[in-house]
C-alpha cells in the first residue's frame, strides 16, 4: 500500500464512525442549528414564484455524469432537482431539466417521476421536460442558452460540475432578467458564478442540499461529520506548521 | 452497495483476484454507461419531433437539428466511424468553428459580468472589487510606472489569500465528496432508478 492509499484509508476509517455517530445523533432528535445559506432560502421560493407567474424553473445538474470524478457534484445537482420536483409536482408544473452527460438522463427522469407515484400518465408527461442537450460543453451551453432565450423561464438553477461555459449560460440568464441560483465545487468556476448569479453556493455547500432543503437526518449527520474532520485537519495542519517551524 | 465496496477494496488492496474483479465491474459500468448515449439520442429525437409536430416556437431549429443528426449519423455509419476522413472533416469544418465562435463570446461576457459584479453592494462585493482592481492593474506594464509595488501586491494576493481560499474550498469539497460517496456506498442515498 502506497502513501496516498494509506492516507485515504485513514481518512475513510476516521470518517465512518464519525458519520455513523453523527447520523444516529440527528436521528435521535438532537438536530443542530445550521448556519443560514441564502441560496437555499432562495431555492425554497423559486417554484412558488414560477407557478404564480405561469413560467417554468430551468435546472441543470451540470456536465458531470455518474461514472467519473464528478459523480458527487452530479448527485448534488440531483438533490436540488429532487427538491424542486417535489415542490412542483403538487401544481403539476415540473421543472425543465437539461442534461449534458447521458448517464444522468435516466436518473433525472426518475427523480422527476417519483413525486407522481402511481399516476403514470402525469409522471410520463413530467419526464418529457428532462432533455438531453449535448455532451460537449460548448454545444450544451448553446442549447441551454436557447432554452433560456426561447422558453418562458422564471428561474435558472445550475448546481453541479461546470466549466467556462457556465458564464455563457449565466449571462444569457442575466440578460433575460431570470432569477439565477448557481453553485459549483471547482474554485476556477466560482468567480463566474459570483459574477453572474443572484445567489451562489460555493464549494462544499452544493453537497448540503439534502440537509438544508429536505432535512434528511443522515445528510445533517454527514455535515456534522465533515465539520468534525475539518477541525481535525486544521489542527493537524497547525501542529505540523509549528513542528516544522520549531524543529 | 456490495459492488461499490468491491471497487473501493480494489483501490486499497493489491490482490490479483480483487483487482481483476474491480476491473471487470468498472468495464461493465462503462458498457452500461455507453448505452445511456442511445437513451440520450432517443430523448433528443422525441423532444424535437414533438416540437416539429406541435409547430412550437422555434420548430424550424428542431428540423435543422434532426437533419444535422441524420447527416452526421449517416456519414459515420457509411464511412467507417468517427476516425474516418469525412467525419474528421465534418467536425473540423462545422463543430470546431462553431465552438470557437461561442467561446470567443466569453471575452465580451466576462466584461458584462464584471460590470455587474463590480457594483459594490456588500462587504464581499467590496472586497471582490478591491482585489480585482489590484490584480488587473498588477498585470499591466503601466502598473510599475504608477506604483512599483503593485505587481508585488498582485503576486501576494494570488499566492497567499487567493491560494489559501482555493485550498480551503478544495479541502471542503474533498470532505463533501467523501461524505456523499460514503452515503451512496452505505445505501443511505439511493440516487439510482428503483
Amino acid at each position: 500500500m502506497n502513501e496516498t492509499q494509506l492516507v485515504l484509508l485513514l481518512i475513510l476509517v476516521a470518517f465512518l464512525p464519525v458519520l455513523y455517530l453523527s447520523g444516529r445523533r440527528v436521528q435521535e432528535g438532537k438536530v443542530p442549528d445550521l448556519r443560514t445559506i441564502s441560496a437555499f432560502d432562495a431555492l425554497r421560493g423559486v417554484t412558488a414564484r414560477a407557478i404564480e407567474t405561469g413560467r417554468s424553473v430551468h435546472t441543470s445538474p451540470g456536465l458531470g455524469g455518474i461514472t467519473g470524478d464528478l459523480t458527487a457534484d452530479s448527485l448534488a445537482g440531483l438533490s436540488i432537482l429532487e427538491y424542486l420536483a417535489d415542490q412542483s409536482a403538487a401544481a403539476g408544473a415540473p421543472p425543465i431539466v437539461t442534461i449534458a452527460n447521458p448517464t444522468l438522463l435516466p436518473l433525472a427522469q426518475d427523480v422527476i417521476r417519483r413525486p407522481y407515484g402511481a399516476d403514470q400518465e402525469e409522471a410520463a408527461r413530467a419526464a418529457r421536460d428532462v432533455r438531453w442537450i449535448a455532451p460537449e460543453p460548448a454545444a450544451y451551453a448553446a442549447g441551454v442558452m436557447g432554452v433560456l432565450g426561447e422558453e418562458a423561464v422564471d428561474a435558472n438553477v445550475m448546481i453541479g460540475a461546470f466549466g467556462d461555459e457556465y458564464l455563457l449560460i449565466g449571462e444569457a440568464a442575466s440578460r433575460r432578467r431570470i432569477t439565477h441560483i448557481g453553485g459549483a465545487s471547482d474554485p476556477n468556476v466560482v468567480p463566474f458564478i459570483f459574477a453572474s448569479a443572484d445567489q451562489t453556493l460555493i464549494g462544499e455547500e452544493i453537497y448540503a442540499a439534502g440537509a438544508y432543503l429536505t432535512r434528511k437526518p443522515w445528510h445533517i449527520g454527514s455535515l456534522l461529520a465533515q465539520d468534525f474532520l475539518r477541525w481535525g485537519i486544521v489542527l493537524i495542519v497547525v501542529a505540523l506548521v509549528i513542528i516544522k517551524t520549531l524543529f | 452497495m456490495t459492488v461499490g465496496l468491491l471497487v473501493l477494496a480494489d483501490f486499497f488492496v493489491n490482490s490479483d483476484a480483487v483487482n481483476a474483479l474491480g476491473l471487470y465491474l468498472i468495464r461493465t459500468a462503462s458498457i452500461v454507461a455507453a448505452f445511456a448515449l442511445v437513451l440520450g439520442m432517443v430523448n433528443v429525437v422525441t423532444v424535437h419531433l414533438g416540437n416539429v409536430s406541435r409547430q412550437e416556437k422555434g420548430w424550424a431549429y428542431s428540423v435543422v437539428l434532426l437533419v444535422a443528426m441524420i447527416i452526421t449519423l449517416g456519414t459515420g455509419f457509411l464511412t467507417g466511424g468517427p476516425g474516418s476522413t469525412q467525419m474528421r472533416q465534418l467536425f473540423e469544418s462545422v463543430l470546431f468553428p462553431l465552438e470557437a465562435t461561442l467561446y470567443s463570446l466569453l471575452a465580451f461576457f466576462v466584461v458584462t459580468a464584471a460590470y455587474r459584479a463590480f457594483r459594490v453592494k456588500s462587504l464581499e462585493s467590496g472586497l471582490f472589487v478591491t482585489f480585482a482592481i489590484i490584480v488587473l492593474l498588477g498585470q499591466v506594464p503601466i502598473a510599475v510606472r504608477l506604483w512599483d509595488q503593485l505587481p508585488v501586491i498582485k503576486d501576494w494576493v494570488l499566492e497567499v489569500p487567493a491560494l489559501a481560499g482555493a485550498r480551503g474550498i478544495l479541502l471542503g469539497v474533498a470532505l463533501g465528496t467523501a461524505a456523499t460517496g460514503l452515503r451512496v456506498l452505505l445505501g443511505i442515498d439511493r440516487p439510482y432508478v428503483d
